[in-house]
């Protein structure tokens, strides 16, 4: 339901910040997060970031095996 | 238990040999990115994948077409969408059909782009399609707001937004285990779909990835053979339980519930969004006056009984006959992750 | 002379003698290219070969080339596929009333580069002007003629199972380009067109082997319908690495923008080979040492199964078929 692209925001403005994917760049809107900041890495859809992400690769999904068992 | 530990997401789904169970991937892209890696053929027998109705696309009403082609060739509107609907079929027409009378149709990444192509055309009426789900809505309303602030008399949206709370209740019986959609939890959180568990209704939130996809279903495997409701998370880098609170703020100040017609569901109470009375003004059905337009699909045409796990794409008569993705008679064979589409092309 | 085009350059007068002098020319100039209404050639011994293309494309003026560049790769690449050394082509130009003059200038300097690296002559053109809105700018349309290296077959018939499929390049970066070009969805990347003439690159290919089966440039729908259309002319399977595949972060990045799959955007400067394992790694090894592959890769096998077909082997090592390419590429959200 949803194109979700993971990227990483290289520069803020006023409620738009723009991110960077594989050196595609696009300016974005980011009024829905707070306290962004260059360098963090966001999930963006239909223009707009809808969350900051905590971890830029999978990792977690290591840890919810670990957990598993 | 230590042996247990090497072994991997893919080889718990590939071995596993518990009860049958039906999950239920409620979204669209989810559907697609399991059918693009081939994840079907991993599974076991008795694991089944039923793709659920979370393909705004397809949920969309035919009258929804009807009533943008009407904005567009009666009332001389631009029409600013996202390419997924374009192909859609109305009752008549899809949106392509009436470029080709003469319609305007600009197809936009986003509804900001959609409000700033109406800032820079103060000669034309803009409309933006506004479907979606949770993951969507903030977007558009965003637009909205932002044509306030620019003081735009010649920006509305043709609002068709839906929400997945009531669809849940509706679904409950449709499958042992869902695949959350991520995406709609990023914004509302995971609550709901916690609480969900005290009525026996089981799921995890699943990412996009190869590798969060398969974990989900590990993770939904193991845990369903314990033989108890549950809820894990497994989109922790993204999902939170709280969700943004302020895109969740942004929609209830501009958007209420109503009720929604769902295509193949029928209406859900309480499912969809109409902009509120203060906003009216952006709201293309009262700036236009908008007669009822009722639309009529196709009646050999099973999306319905498809988008509830009732039966497969390939039960349905015009599959892959009359209707393909090059001329679709369904909506579920429209959009890429449509899930009549998705198992056209990859099966 | 005038700064833009107008009806008059059209009309068959002194000032359409002034454009074809001042500007085609100038720049087309070679003993073969006169005044009289044809070209009189010599004719080739042995097979040849014969192909025409027609160039619309919204701009004309991109990253890494222009529609002048367009309209020369195209046809000598077609040529080039069939094996054949690109001789002689004719234009026929279709400009809009208006057109700035400067332009047609660049258009017509580039197609002088490009073919004199291709080494065709260009024999033969012709000049229309037309109204204002009835064209987009400038059409080129291009027709050539070329010599078929002897001992070599090529076909999209041609492909048999146990071949080794081959691209020459990183592939998408044409389609990106004019993506990004059109400014329709405020995306910005350094993604340079992949135009480029290709008759060296097949010459360097044929010099090593003569064991190719088919060569085909992957334009318009891109490598994927390429795959496709040969599946189906040859009756064969095709399996396809989807590791293997080249392709540019960047193309990568605005595909994941805006929901396209890069196997279907299209090259213009990229060819997809088949030729007998046992030839596909010297191909490779020549091709890496040509300018415009220096990234090629074998992404994939034809096979017996599912004929008609292509299959990719995924990242979690399933076998999935790639889905069959679709007319116009819409972003998506969903």
């Amino acid at each position: 339901m949803c194109v979700g692209l993971s990227a990483k925001v290289v520069k803020i403005g006023d409620g738009v910040a723009i991110v960077d994917a594989g050196g595609a760049k696009r300016e974005i809107a980011s009024q829905l997060i707070e306290d962004l900041e260059p360098g963090d890495y966001v999930m963006v859809h239909a223009g707009v970031a809808i969350a900051k992400i905590t971890d830029e690769d999978e990792n977690e999904t290591d840890q919810l095996m670990e957990d598993l068992f | 238990m230590s042996e247990e530990r090497k072994r991997t997401a893919k080889e718990i789904i590939e071995s596993y040999d518990g009860p049958a169970l039906r999950i239920m991937e409620v979204c669209g892209t989810h559907t697609h990115e399991i059918f693009r890696l081939g994840i079907r053929k991993l599974l076991p027998e008795q694991v089944e994948l039923i793709s659920g109705p979370g393909c705004p696309v397809c949920v969309t009403p035919v009258g929804f077409i009807d009533e943008a082609i009407y904005l567009a060739l009666e009332c001389g509107a631009t029409i600013c969408t996202f390419g997924d609907l374009v192909r859609v079929p109305g009752t008549q027409m899809s949106l392509a059909g009436a470029r080709e009378k003469g319609a305007k149709v600009h197809i936009v990444y986003s509804p900001v782009d959609a409000e700033q192509y109406a800032k820079e055309h103060p000669e034309e009426q803009v409309v933006f399609l506004s479907v979606g789900f949770e993951t969507t809505t903030p977007a558009g309303c965003l637009s909205v707001k932002k044509a306030r602030e620019d003081g735009l008399n010649n920006y509305s949206m043709l609002v068709a937004n839906k929400t997945m709370p009531r669809a849940y209740e509706a679904l409950k019986g449709s499958a042992d285990v869902f695949l959350y959609p991520g995406h709609v939890n990023a914004i509302t959180g995971t609550e709901l779909c916690e609480s969900l568990v005290q009525e026996g209704v089981s799921g995890v939130v699943a990412g996009f990835t190869a590798r969060e996809l398969l974990t989900a279903l590990a993770v939904s495997l193991v845990k369903y053979q314990e033989g108890k409701p549950f809820f894990v998370n497994c989109y922790p880098r993204v999902v939170t339980r709280e969700g943004s609170r302020e895109a969740q703020r942004l929609v209830d100040e501009l958007m209420e519930a109503c009720d929604s017609e769902w295509r193949g569901l029928g209406t859900i109470p309480g499912s969809g969004l109409v902009l509120r009375e203060e906003w009216q003004a952006f709201d293309a059905r009262k700036k236009f006056n908008m007669p009822k337009i009722e639309g009529r699909s196709n009646p050999a045409c099973r999306c319905g009984d498809v988008l509830q796990g009732k039966c497969k794409p390939s039960d349905c008569k015009v599959f892959g006959k009359g209707c393909t993705p090059q001329h679709p008679i369904g909506a579920c064979m429209v959009s890429n992750e449509g899930a009549c589409s998705a198992f056209y092309q990859y099966s | 002379m005038n700064k833009t085009v107008t009806m008059a350059h059209g009309a068959g007068g002194k000032q359409t003698s002034e454009l074809i002098d001042e500007v085609f020319k100038t720049h087309f100039a070679n003993p073969d290219l006169t005044a009289d209404d044809a070209a009189v050639l010599p004719a080739p011994t042995g097979r040849i070969a014969m192909s025409t293309d027609g160039f619309i494309v919204s701009p004309a003026f991109f990253p890494g080339g222009n529609i002048g560049k367009l309209s020369i790769c195209g046809t000598v690449n077609d040529l080039a596929c069939m094996g054949a050394k690109p001789l002689y082509l004719s234009c026929a130009f279709v400009i809009e009333e208006g057109f700035p003059m400067e332009k047609l200038e660049e258009i017509a300097a580039a197609m002088e580069k490009t073919a004199k690296e291709a080494g065709v002559r260009i024999v033969s053109g012709d000049t229309k002007v037309a109204g204002k809105g009835q064209v987009d700018g400038v059409f080129i349309t291009t027709t050539g003629v070329g010599q078929i290296e002897e001992g070599v077959r090529t076909s999209g018939d041609f492909a048999k199972p146990g071949d080794a499929i081959i691209v020459t390049g990183d592939i998408g970066r044409h389609g990106c380009t004019i993506l990004l070009a059109r400014e329709d969805f405020g995306i910005e990347a350094d993604v340079t067109s992949d135009c480029a003439p290709l008759w060296g690159t097949v010459e360097a290919v044929l010099n090593t082997t003569k064991d190719v089966h088919v060569i085909r440039d992957a334009t318009r729908g891109g490598v994927g319908t390429v795959l496709y259309e040969i599946a189906g002319q040859s009756k064969v399977g095709i399996r396809l690495d989807a590791a293997a595949v080249p392709v540019a972060p960047e193309v990568r990045g605005v595909c994941g923008m805006l929901g396209l799959e890069p196997l279907y955007l299209a090259c213009e400067g990229r060819l997809v080979i088949m030729a007998p394992k046992s030839e596909a790694e010297k191909i490779v090894k020549v091709l890496r040492q040509c300018p415009y592959s220096e990234n090629a890769a074998i992404i994939g096998e034809v096979t017996e199964d599912q004929p008609g077909r292509v299959v990719m082997t995924t990242e979690i090592g399933t076998q999935a078929l790639l889905p069959q390419p679709g007319g116009e590429l819409l972003p998506r959200i969903c």
